[in-house]
């Protein structure tokens, strides 16, 4: 369904509630009466021939003096459309109603937007700070927001902290550690926990080794960057996306590269477009078998892991050569991309992709098939469809549950169309749909498929210039856009903002990991203290992309 | 009358020229000659733990496609020594809530639970400190003061994690004593002995000879004995007490300095321990092939020299041999969850061991000791013991050769270094 049927429909059955609908933007948006959104999402989310049945992104916008803005992406997986909705609320107290009884997913977000921007959100049963400390003073993505001079004596600016020793140590205040109300016992996984993959704490509450509550503490990570996009040109902010997520830099790249060049109608030449899958597709291989091995090094098998690290060598050896840096590549210029692939550095590609296929198939005899390995993974920590969908899990979690999406097919960006490739979804293999071993295992098929998209993107490279001519003053005019890559972590989007500066009046990074960190909690319960650390490892989950 | 007393004796005779049964100062003699036999012994499983970290370093290191320590001494065969050094001269840290004395002794009643099982091991045909006419019972007996070390070390440290180590810890080690004692039974039941060295002269020197390969039985028994060996040392795919990945070290998580040596030192000396046990249990010890003990006691001088020596080496050999396929086991495998290795334990190893013991009764009864029937058996039981070697060998091989050719081609030169060229 068009955006304009979508509208026409949700006129017809809520026009009273619908304030605007604002068609000129790239991506229309309806802008709905704060006091209905709850029964418009609803609508929106039951209603036969809309089922929206996921909801993407949850954004605040603060736009003085008049007005704060919570937007709501969602997006149909039966239908494949989007809808966005827009509330406006008033600075001095916002208070809009929480919709994260009709989508789980709502509930991070929400907090995450009462943390950052002030917003409160009614009916919200934890509406607690998420990425800042629970005593932190003002919320820091407001446009009038003044920095606190210090925060338990720890100086805030830079140069202060160069200048004065700080002695005093503040307390631990970030999530309240209550003491649980039953006897059970409570144990800190993490920050630093080799399982948690990053500076990640989880509050276990557990009877001996089963678990009965567990909650996530983020924020560790949290650097800002969408704060520091704001003051940042469109251009200068591609290497702060890198540091979003490590692992797959390529794909944050791109999603900034792609939100970048929507906003301005910008055409990318087709080599261009040819040299960003070819340096896709080899980090996506990369990360997962970051991701693999690492499953594996979680449930005590460390050789596969090291294995997978040597043949991540040659991949970063190519990267080294393509973009000149081994991890955060910094690889894509709005309009294009840095640098060209030269005709050796193709030739050993495809010389490691013909010593890389078998290389799947060691690893596969080395570890996939082990028994132990198999039966830790297989029927634990099943996740079924319907939860993956209210969950907003993207990429290889979502499609390891038998839920059919991938964006580079569904949603066809770049040249993805071109290329012949199958999306693998968990058929259950060796235990339920969307267990640990599925998630696992989708991967691993996964960079078969990357090898094809491989192999035909390196024997179809056209001649051509590698950047399309970009004016030195990127001034994209006002307008809002949204664009989503496929990473290895799923769904890479860039909500931009634009006001016709020359820097986004509003960044908003979606990010994979963010909306994993739920699935855990509600899934632990129950569990054993092992599963945990299969779970994590199964999702993926890595701690820069949580906090951003 | 043992060995340590005899040379006390002749010391008190030859050296201070009184008579060791009247002398009333004799007994300073025997104390000074247990304290070098208990430092002879300690410096015995020094040198048995040390090589053995090096060896599995290195092993792991050549399964992971990377070097291991190779920079201190030729091939870095004396890192460990630097490692102990580096351990000793580190701040010994206890937590300020440690419980500590018992935080304090735990690491040396872990360790001198591993170092009592030294003297009741045969090394060679009259070598051993002590054969105990118990010795088997006294090997599982005495292994038990590990279980306590750990728990101690554990609940001591007073953290979550260590606890949940000891914990896990004390489950399994009291589980798999079990198996473990079951399955060892089949060899003294067969021997009708237990002392070690009985048991190691019931055998003999070639394979149809031992334990292992007597009977279907006794050859389930070897394995079943050894995956609760491999339990009870707290090795891959058995060590949730120190899962790194869930437990972060568990139970000497809070560790640092000398103490923390000394329970890697224990766990290193256990692989040995328990390849020793399965070695003169069912591998037959230190028999040499074609030469029976009472041969070698009647040769003399240089001739019974050689022999003992080389007795030692078989031992050694095959006892390394086994320590081998333990580090290889645990640089493969993943690991067990906590209910999965009790379900092993008690669904499984135990009356998987009870049948063994039964067979090996019926099996004596019905086929008479060196009849054609045993020996049939025997010689069945060797071929399917070779054809699980060759297997073995040739998938390393087939792996081996599919990976050299596999790099050879992308990086024109090949990935793995023969063992006589290391990098």
């Amino acid at each position: 369904m068009g955006p304009g049927e979508i509208h026409e429909r949700l006129r017809a059955a809520h026009g009273d509630a619908i304030l605007e609908v604002q068609e000129a933007l790239l991506d229309p948006v309806v802008v709905v009466k704060p006091e209905r959104l709850h029964a418009v999402a609803r609508f929106l989310r039951d209603d036969p021939a809309l089922r929206c049945d996921t909801l993407r992104l949850v954004t605040g916008i603060d736009r003085p003096p008049e007005a704060i803005e919570v937007v709501y992406h969602l997006l149909s997986l039966t239908h494949r459309h989007e809808v966005r909705l827009r509330v406006r609320l008033t600075r001095e107290d916002p208070l809009v109603v929480s919709l994260q009884d009709l989508w789980p997913t709502a509930n991070w977000h929400e907090r995450e937007i009462y943390d950052l921007l002030g917003v409160r959100f009614s009916g919200h049963p934890n509406l607690k700070r998420l990425l800042m400390p629970v005593d932190w003073v003002g919320h820091p993505l407001r446009k009038d927001y003044v920095k606190p001079p210090e925060y338990h004596g720890i100086p805030t600016d830079r140069k202060a902290v160069m200048e004065r020793r700080v002695t005093a140590v503040a307390p631990a205040m970030h999530e309240a550690k209550d003491v649980p109300a039953d006897c059970f016992m409570l144990i800190n996984m993490g920050p630093h926990h080799p399982a948690t993959h990053g500076v990640l704490n989880f509050l276990l509450e557990t009877d001996g080794e089963i678990l009965r509550r567990v909650r996530a503490d983020v924020g560790y990570l949290h650097r800002g960057m969408e704060k520091i996009a704001e003051g940042m040109t469109y251009a200068s902010t591609m290497p702060y996306t890198d540091r979003v997520d490590y692992l797959g830099a390529m794909f944050t790249n791109h999603g900034w590269a792609l939100a970048a060049e929507k906003l301005a109608g910008i055409e990318v030449p087709r080599r261009a477009e040819f040299c960003r899958v070819i340096a896709s597709e080899l980090n996506r291989i990369a990360s997962h078998q970051i991701a693999t091995g690492s499953l594996a090094m979680d449930v005590g098998a460390y050789t596969p892991f090291l294995h997978w690290i040597r043949e991540r060598e040659t991949i970063n050896n190519l990267t080294d050569r393509i973009c000149g840096a081994r991890l955060t590549y910094n690889y894509m210029r709005i309009g294009g991309v840095a640098r060209d692939i030269d005709a050796e550095t193709i030739e050993m590609t495809r010389r490691w992709l013909d010593h890389f296929e078998p290389m799947i198939d060691e690893f596969n005899q080395l570890i996939s098939g082990n028994e132990i390995f198999v039966r830790r993974l297989a029927n634990v920590t099943v996740i079924s469809p319907e939860d993956a969908i209210g969950y907003a899990l993207v990429g290889p979690n979502l499609r390891a549950s038998g839920v059919n999406w991938d964006i580079r097919r569904d949603e066809p960006y770049s040249i993805y169309p071109e290329f012949q490739f199958d999306v693998i979804t968990g058929q259950g293999w060796r235990g339920g749909v969307g267990d640990a071993f599925d998630r696992f295992w989708c991967r691993m098929l996964e960079m078969y498929e990357s090898v094809k998209i491989l192999r035909q993107a390196l024997d179809r490279l056209p001649e051509g210039p590698i950047r399309a001519a970009v004016p030195r003053a990127f001034k994209p005019a006002a307008n809002e856009v949204y664009a989503r890559v496929e990473g290895p972590r799923g769904e890479a989007g860039f909500y931009v903002v634009a006001d016709g500066s020359d820097k986004p009046y509003r960044a908003r990074y979606r990010t994979g990991s963010f909306t994993a960190l739920p699935m855990i909690e509600r899934t632990a319960p129950g569990l054993m203290l092992a599963d945990l650390v299969a779970l994590i490892g199964s999702l993926d989950v890595i701690a820069p992309e949580v906090d951003r | 009358m043992n060995i340590i007393q005899q040379l006390a004796d002749w010391i008190a005779r030859s050296w201070l020229h009184v008579d060791p049964a009247t002398w009333p100062a004799m007994w300073v003699v025997y104390a000074v000659m247990i304290a070098v036999a208990a430092f002879v012994t300690f410096c015995f499983v020094a040198i048995f733990a040390g090589p053995v970290s090096w060896i599995e370093r290195r092993i792991a290191g050549r399964m992971q496609a990377r070097i291991g320590p190779n920079r201190v001494g030729p091939q870095g065969v004396i890192q460990w020594l630097a490692d102990g050094l580096k351990c000793l001269l580190k701040e010994d840290l206890r937590p300020s809530l440690a419980d500590k004395w018992l935080f304090l002794i735990s690491p040396y009643l872990v360790f001198t639970g591993m170092f009592a099982t030294f003297v009741a091991l045969p090394w060679g045909v009259n070598l051993i400190a002590a054969d105990l006419n118990v010795g088997l019972l006294y090997l599982l007996a005495i292994t038990g003061l590990v279980v306590i070390g750990i728990l101690m070390a554990g609940w001591s440290s007073n953290s979550k994690w260590a606890l949940f180590g000891g914990v896990r810890s004390t489950a399994q080690l009291v589980s798999y004593e079990i198996p473990s004692a079951f399955a060892l039974m089949t060899v003294v039941i067969a021997a009708g002995t237990l002392s070690l060295q009985g048991i190691v002269r019931a055998q003999g020197g070639w394979p149809w000879d031992w334990y292992v390969f007597r009977n279907p039985f006794l050859f389930a028994a070897f394995f079943l004995s050894f995956t609760s060996a491999v339990a009870e040392g707290n090795r891959t795919p058995f060590d949730l007490p120190e899962a790194e990945s869930e437990l972060v070290a568990g139970y000497n998580v809070e560790y640092s300095g000398l103490r923390f040596l000394f329970f890697l030192f224990a766990e290193w000396a256990n692989i040995y321990v328990m390849c020793a046990i399965a070695t003169a249990c069912f591998l037959g010890g230190w028999q040499i092939p074609g030469m029976t003990p009472e041969q070698v006691a009647a040769t003399h001088g240089w001739a019974n020299a050689g022999w003992q020596v080389l007795s030692i080496g078989i031992f050694i050999a095959k006892a390394t041999v086994l320590v081998f396929f333990v580090i290889q086991l645990r640089w493969t495998l993943p690991r067990l969850r906590v209910d999965q290795l009790m379900v092993t334990c008690w669904k499984y190893l135990v009356p998987l061991a009870l049948v063994a013991i039964l067979g090996v009764l019926i099996l004596m009864v019905l086929v008479p000791y060196r009849s054609v029937a045993d020996y049939a058996l025997r010689g069945v039981m060797v071929a399917v013991g070779a054809a699980i070697a060759l297997a073995y060998a040739r998938r390393i091989w087939m792996t081996f050769m599919a990976d050299r050719e596999l790099y050879r081609r992308m990086e024109g030169k090949p990935l793995w270094f023969p063992p006589y060229r290391l990098p």
